[in-house]
């Protein structure tokens, strides 16, 4: 089943058009490597499909459920707000840098959307954030603030606190790039864990080791276009376009 | 142990009585400052985060507004506001609406108010765009993001800001000696007059003082109580 659809995508900062005519598709359980320079648009999608930018054209479905559409006058026409509300929920998010709230406790983070969106009562939500925190090893840290955690840890509280929404799927933007390179190795564990137990992923990554063992499927884009996308064995092996080819080249010569 | 015989001889003297009754006198005074202190706090705190809101929505006739108000608010001597709310009811209809008492609490709120509304402004302004965005991505209305995410993070980053503030409201109530209320510094203004000695101001210097001791002592457990986060 596909859980995300996304078709004809459009989105511009003014005279600046970051995406145009974009479109992919995410099956359940599949996990998927975004790779691409930077500025190519990768984050302007994960943002475009967790309602954090607005796009101008273009048709979203999550779940089945129609996001955004292109409306008869051709502009976007989202959902209403309680729909698209639920049709939000259904999606987590982890940002680059954590973006922990710094006056709650790992735990609280972690409780604190179940208990005050989703109307969990307290005492569920805070079983449910202790089996995350044990399963991401954490469990020591429940009541630490976001200040005393290293950077690895502040994500893998951010993925917990993502997880405790249950979500469908998991957006990541480069979920590691902030971290020193001794610290990557955790949260991509965390993230392999995920992916062994069948979590439907969209990665946004500069991994390309983590891109290559662990997603489906990769989509290298490039000025807002996808330029090429494929198995990741065929992506990283044997890709057909030279640009594909030029781009993993140039990670690999820096190694 | 001359110091000790004058000491037992001040006890039931003439002189004792005085020194009570002027105690009594810059007390009661001291009652009125502390007065105008808590209400000025109590109106100005909570409106001064709705200014900032005004003042930093994208709606030009809410933020224009504002900031007009902000601008002399803060532009224009707070002396100057409280005689301007006064009289001018008094000037433009006639009658006045309020006594004085209250033209000082207007005049000390809707001015304090301008100043903490800059604060709260800096304060929110400071916090980084990723709290909001993981707030919204995690399905928080914006009115709980702000309430439970933001605000607590802006008023921890405002204490020593606002606590500036409140330091210097305890000073300024002095300044509604000019219409006429019976304060602290009013009263000891009298008192030196009658006694023709400074001792009075002396004793207002020690009450102020200790008003501010106080609120710094508050102030302090409050930086205190937010501090087990960075
Ligand atoms: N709020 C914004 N206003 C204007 N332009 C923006 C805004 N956000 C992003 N852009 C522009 O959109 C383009 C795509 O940005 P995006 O962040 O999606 O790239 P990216 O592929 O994620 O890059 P990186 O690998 O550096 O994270 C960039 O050229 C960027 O300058
Ligand atoms: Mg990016």
């Amino acid at each position: 089943m596909q859980i995300i659809e996304v078709e004809g995508l459009c989105k511009s900062y003014g005279e600046n058009t970051i995406l145009s005519d974009f479109s992919f598709k995410v099956n359940e359980g599949e996990v998927i490597a975004v790779i691409g320079p930077s500025g190519s648009g990768k984050s302007t999608v994960l943002r475009c499909l967790s309602l954090l930018e607005k796009i101008d054209k273009g048709k979203i479905t999550v779940g089945g459920k129609v996001m955004v559409k292109t409306s008869k006058d051709g502009k976007a026409e989202y959902a209403p707000e309680k729909e698209l509300k639920k049709i939000k929920l259904r999606l987590g998010m982890v940002f680059q840098n954590f973006n922990l709230f710094p006056h709650f406790t790992a735990l609280r983070n972690i409780t604190e959307a179940p208990v005050h969106v989703l109307g969990i009562p307290y005492k569920e939500a805070e079983d449910t954030a202790m089996e995350l925190l044990n399963k991401i090893g954490l469990s020591e840290k429940v009541n630490s603030y976001p200040c005393q955690l290293s950077g690895g840890e502040s994500q893998r509280v951010a993925i917990a606190r993502a997880l405790a929404m249950n979500p469908d799927i998991l957006l990541f933007d480069e979920p590691t790039s902030a971290l020193d390179p001794e610290l990557t190795g955790e949260v991509l564990k965390v993230m392999r864990n995920l992916a062994a137990e069948n979590m439907t992923m969209v990665v946004v990554t500069h991994e390309m080791g983590f891109a290559r063992d662990v997603a489906d499927r990769v989509i290298f884009m490039e000025k807002g276009k996808i330029i090429e996308e494929g198995s990741s064995e065929n992506i990283f092996t044997n890709p057909a376009n030279e640009r594909t080819r030029a781009f993993i080249r140039g990670f690999y010569g820096q190694e | 142990m001359l110091f000790m015989e004058q000491l037992i001889g001040f006890f039931g003297s003439k002189e004792m009585d005085a020194f009570i009754a002027q105690w009594g006198l810059l007390l009661n005074g001291a009652f009125v400052s502390l007065q105008i202190f808590v209400l000025t706090l109590l109106f100005s705190l909570p409106l001064g985060l709705f200014v900032a809101l005004g003042r930093m929505s994208a709606k030009k006739w809410l933020s224009k507004p504002l900031e007009i108000y902000i601008l002399i608010m803060r532009g224009t001597p707070l002396l100057l506001q409280i005689m301007f709310i006064y009289f001018a009811p008094y000037y433009i209809f006639g009658k006045s609406y309020y006594g004085r008492f209250a033209a000082v609490i207007i005049a000390f709120s809707i001015n304090y108010a301008a100043y903490f509304a800059e604060i709260y402004r800096g304060g929110i302004e400071s916090i980084p765009h990723g709290q909001y965005e993981a707030a919204s991505v995690l399905g928080f209305t914006k009115f709980q993001a702000f309430t439970r995410i933001i605000l607590p993070q802006v008023i921890k980053r405002i204490i020593p800001a606002v606590g500036n503030e409140v330091i210097t409201l305890v000073k300024d109530t002095a300044l509604a000696n000019i219409i006429g209320v019976s304060e602290l510094f009013r009263v000891t203004k009298n008192e030196t007059n009658r006694t023709a000695t400074v001792t009075a101001f002396f004793y207002a210097g020690i009450i102020y003082l200790a008003l501010n001791w106080i609120v710094t002592k508050i102030l302090n457990s409050l930086e205190k109580k937010f501090g087990y986060y960075k």
